[in-house]
């Protein structure tokens, strides 16, 4: 029961995201200067943006050695973000278009 | 009382856990939870985002030509920085390396403060040509109909995520203070993982907000 | 989580009937009330507080249903109806129903429940007592200044021009949806990490699951109705504009944002009614509860599904043809866990010896009601069906059938059966069924021509109309007078058995079987004097109940008695 059962995390792990985040950095910034057709440009941003995001959440902050029921939390906001969205597009994104059953 | 298998010199431990291992899995739950609840605060306003860029594509790609680039991406950078140097002054507390627990605190401090400062300079730059949120909006160099509306999520975006990363810099000082009194070990250190947690969050969600506003083409 | 197996050996705690001393004496004065960290005071400080409010939330509906006895005026104008409404509806939704069973009774039996000491985070949830009193002191505030007239629903844009005080009370609103978040995160660490030894998921109480699954929603949906009501405070002050069409946004968008959170919350309001349910009709047919595993799972599909249907409440407001169809379709799915439990809970009774005690008749009422409420909540789904009933007194009727017939019934209920745990003194048996019988009659005249008028046209939040309605107003009048007298019996009654000294409740009158049962009445200061051990199902009412009074042996402080040797590994997860 003591805390010697934590997981420290291994310097090279911390270092090494935090490199990996910086050339994602990079990455992303140079990507906006490439010119990529509509809509793969806000996908590659988005792409790169969740690489990163994944690195932050797996190494700094710990999931891959932690209880699973946390990673199962981060995972349900998320999915719970894009039920919002989603189903919000539904309605924004048809505003004008009268539904094909009652033409 | 019902400790069942009290550890000698446990005391950290409230009285209505059974141990120590059950306190720290509690409170990390409980941030996880929390930190769930910031997905769906700051999900809000993504919400408006994306349903605004997507009827206004062109506004958003005009506005986002008004922000800089460079401040973005070093405030990136500094933010990836300052999640580094937390991530490490857990690892200090882990290894009982107090003046490193300090150390790391005192780093990430600044590097939060260095990310608030590079953010008046953008607000007050903008502030000067009339960019202002919502009617406080002037400025007449996009020609637009909905022109205020991307500027009026940008302050609501960032303006969120500074108050967050102001309360971080107070949870911080706050640690480093309990630090300086010698309070976190390897056996206990409970509130500096989990004000870890919080600051990656701040991370993570500027991880988003960099490109999305920054970097439209 | 702690996966390491320990090896203790558990014996039989005989409970102690009528303590010396119990959490109620175990200190005093009004600073060992506010600043306690016990889950049981607390508890009973959220109860005080949201009979407080149904008390001031009561009255404004009294007023509401006399100023329509007329056609016309009555005794207020217009713009007063349109505050009182608006505050009748704020006052029940956030300040009385969202907290009621979950702040009230959760926290004062879900630890028990466990055989946990505390909740996970017990300063915490003081915490959370005091955002929630600081949050209904705005309230109070913007009734002081002329209270709001936007309805509860603050839409805008009319939120956003009108001169009524909204700021302060949506921030105050803002503020409790924090106690709310509070609470919801303390009690889902608490259901995951304090359960008493050998309790597994499949040995919870189904009063736990529906805490589980409404803390569930209280979390994922709370921030998002955070963020709608600062971004109108935002408007109003700064007038950010992002639902505003001349700065380029969308009033649409906050009705979207809006009911992303209270669809969701109406199942804040009614899964812990349906906890509370579970648990009084198996204990009072005296038989284990039918389709445990389907009561408990349909919780959550319930708080997943509630996410999904939110459009419902917009078919009108100019969202897209297809999302009206969607959601019109996903909302009839929400009906089939509903329906699950229904079936369930009769299936418990079938052939159960049941006692029709106070708590089982207002379970009853609930059943009855309930169900009229959510078949109409089916009514209402229907698309076309929709457009003709939308805004009219069809729809008052619907949620007043599920939230006053559904969860105020059911929080009644559980008032009833608990009184004695809490309290422990017992009732009048005699009076409290009259009391019930009263409210009964009294919520069915009220509401049920409610829905007639509805249906043939009477809109809602109007205060004149044509006389062709005015026999059904008046009707339901008179039966608001009737539920008013209910609820002054009850309150007579339980006042009474507070004070007098003869009636004093056994630990478990009921012959249940789940944890709290097994505590003394009113239960020690930390609730066991031992560390419970769970071996069977709550509701498994064929084992002799000796055998749910287990506890780790020597885990007390107690004197000693008969050893019922055992060795049983603790496992949790
Ligand atoms: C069987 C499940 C249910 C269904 C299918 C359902 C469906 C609906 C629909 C379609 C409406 C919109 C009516 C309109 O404005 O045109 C509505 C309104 C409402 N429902 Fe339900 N409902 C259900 C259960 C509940 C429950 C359990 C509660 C609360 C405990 C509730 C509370 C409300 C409230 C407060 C409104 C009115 C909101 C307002 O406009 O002020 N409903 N319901
Ligand atoms: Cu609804």
């Amino acid at each position: 029961m003591s805390s010697h059962e934590h997981h420290v995390i291994d310097l090279k792990y911390l270092l090494g995201a935090a490199a990996g985040l910086i050339i994602l950095t990079i990455l992303t910034v140079g990507a906006s200067y490439v010119e990529i057709p509509r809509p793969f440009d806000l996908l590659t941003a988005m792409a790169l943006a969740f690489g990163k995001a994944t690195l932050v959440a797996a190494v700094f902050m710990g999931l891959i050695w932690d209880k699973k029921i946390n990673t199962m939390a981060l995972l349900f906001s998320l999915l719970f973000f894009f039920l919002m969205i989603g189903i919000t597009l539904l309605d924004t994104l048809f505003r004008d278009r009268p539904f094909w059953i009652y033409n | 009382m019902a400790n069942i298998n009290a550890t000698p010199g446990e005391s950290h431990l409230a009285h209505h856990f059974v141990d120590s291992e059950q306190q720290f899995d509690s409170s990390k739950l409980g941030m996880w939870i929390f930190l769930v609840t910031e997905v769906l605060f700051f999900g809000g306003l993504f919400v408006a985002y994306i349903v605004y860029r997507s009827w206004n594509p062109e506004l958003f790609y005009m506005s986002a030509k008004e922000l800089s680039t460079i401040m973005g991406a070093i405030n990136t950078v500094v933010l990836i920085g300052s999640s580094l140097t937390i991530a490490l002054a857990v690892r200090a507390a882990q290894l009982n390396q107090q003046a490193n627990i300090s150390r790391y605190l005192i780093a990430t401090i600044l590097l939060a403060c260095v990310f608030l400062v590079i953010k008046y300079f953008e607000y007050t730059s903008k502030f000067a040509v009339g960019i202002l949120p919502g009617e406080l909006y002037t400025y007449t160099g996009i020609d637009h109909p909905g022109a205020p509306i991307f500027f009026s999520i940008y302050y609501m975006m960032t303006g969120l995520h500074g108050i967050h990363v102001i309360i971080g810099i107070g949870l911080m000082v706050y640690l480093l203070v309990k630090t300086r009194q010698g309070s976190y070990n390897a056996a206990y250190f409970t509130p500096v993982e989990i004000t870890a947690l919080y600051w990656h969050l701040v991370d993570l969600i500027w991880i988003f907000l960099f490109p999305l506003l920054y970097l439209i083409e | 989580m702690s996966a390491a197996t320990k090896d203790f050996k558990i014996r039989e705690f005989p409970v102690e009937e009528n303590p010396k001393e119990h959490y109620l004496n175990a200190a005093s004065g009004l600073k060992s009330w506010l600043f306690t960290v016990d889950h049981k005071r607390i508890g009973l400080m959220y109860l005080a507080s949201i009979i407080f409010f149904f008390f001031v939330g009561g009255l404004l509906a009294l007023a509401l249903r006399l100023e329509l006895w007329e056609p016309a005026r009555t005794f207020m104008d217009a713009d007063t109806y349109n505050r009182v409404f608006t505050l009748h509806g704020a006052v029940m939704v956030f300040l009385f129903i969202i907290p009621s069973i979950p702040a009230a009774l959760g926290n004062f039996f879900l630890p028990m429940m466990l055989g946990a000491k505390d909740v996970a985070f017990p300063k915490l949830n003081l915490l959370s007592f005091w955002i929630y009193s600081f949050g209904a002191l705005f309230t109070l505030y913007s009734i002081a200044h002329g209270g709001v007239d936007t309805g509860w629903t603050f839409y805008t844009p009319y939120s956003t021009s009108t001169g009524t005080a909204v700021i302060s009370m949506t921030l105050g609103v803002f503020i409790m949806g924090f106690s709310s978040i509070l609470t919801g995160i303390n009690f889902i660490v608490t259901v995951h990490k304090m359960r008493a030894p050998g309790q597994t998921w499949g040995k919870l109480p189904l009063f736990i699951w529906s805490l589980y699954a409404t803390a569930i929603i209280q979390v994922l949906a709370t921030p998002v109705l955070a963020i709608t009501l600062l971004l109108l405070i935002m408007e109003r002050t700064l007038g950010v504009g992002i639902f505003d069409p001349a700065l380029g946004g969308d009033p649409v968008l906050y009705q979207h944002f809006f009911w992303f959170y209270s669809h969701p919350a109406v199942y804040i309001m009614i899964v812990p009614a349906f906890g509370i349910i579970s648990e009084i009709i198996s204990t009072f047919s005296k038989k284990t509860i039918f389709g445990y595993w389907l009561i408990a799972l349909s919780s959550l599909a319930i708080a997943f599904t509630g996410f999904l249907v939110w459009g419902h409440h917009m078919f009108v407001s100019g969202q897209s043809e297809l999302s009206t169809i969607i959601f019109s379709f996903l909302t009839f799915f929400v009906g089939i866990p509903t329906g699950i439990k229904i079936l369930n809970w009769v299936a418990t009774m079938y052939k159960g010896s049941i006692d029709m005690k106070t708590p089982m008749l207002y379970a009853m009422m609930f059943l009855f009601l309930f169900s009229i409420g959510g078949f109409t909540g089916i009514m209402l789904g229907a698309l076309s069906v929709n457009v003709h009933l939308h805004d009219t007194y069809y729809v008052v009727a619907h949620f007043h059938y599920v939230m006053m017939g559904g969860t105020v019934f059911a929080f009644l209920a559980g008032i009833h059966y608990w009184w004695p745990k809490m309290t422990g003194k017992m009732y009048n048996e005699l009076w409290a069924k009259i009391a019930s019988v009263v409210l009964f009659i009294g919520f069915n005249v009220t509401f049920l021509p409610q829905f007639v008028m509805g249906s043939q046209g009477m809109p809602r939040r109007y205060y004149s109309y044509i006389e062709q309605f005015q026999t059904l107003h008046q009707t339901s009048t008179v039966g608001s007078w009737v539920l008013g007298l209910g609820f002054i019996i009850v309150g007579i009654y339980l006042t009474i058995s507070l004070f007098s000294k003869a009636n004093k409740a056994s630990s478990n009158p009921w012959g249940a079987r789940a944890l709290e049962w097994m505590s003394s009445s009113p239960p020690p200061h930390h609730n066991f004097n031992h560390t419970p051990v769970v071996l069977h199902n709550p509701y498994d009412f064929h084992k002799p109940i000796s055998e749910f009074r287990l506890g780790i042996d020597g885990s007390d402080n107690h004197h000693e008695h008969t050893e019922v040797a055992q060795t049983q590994p603790a496992e949790k997860s």
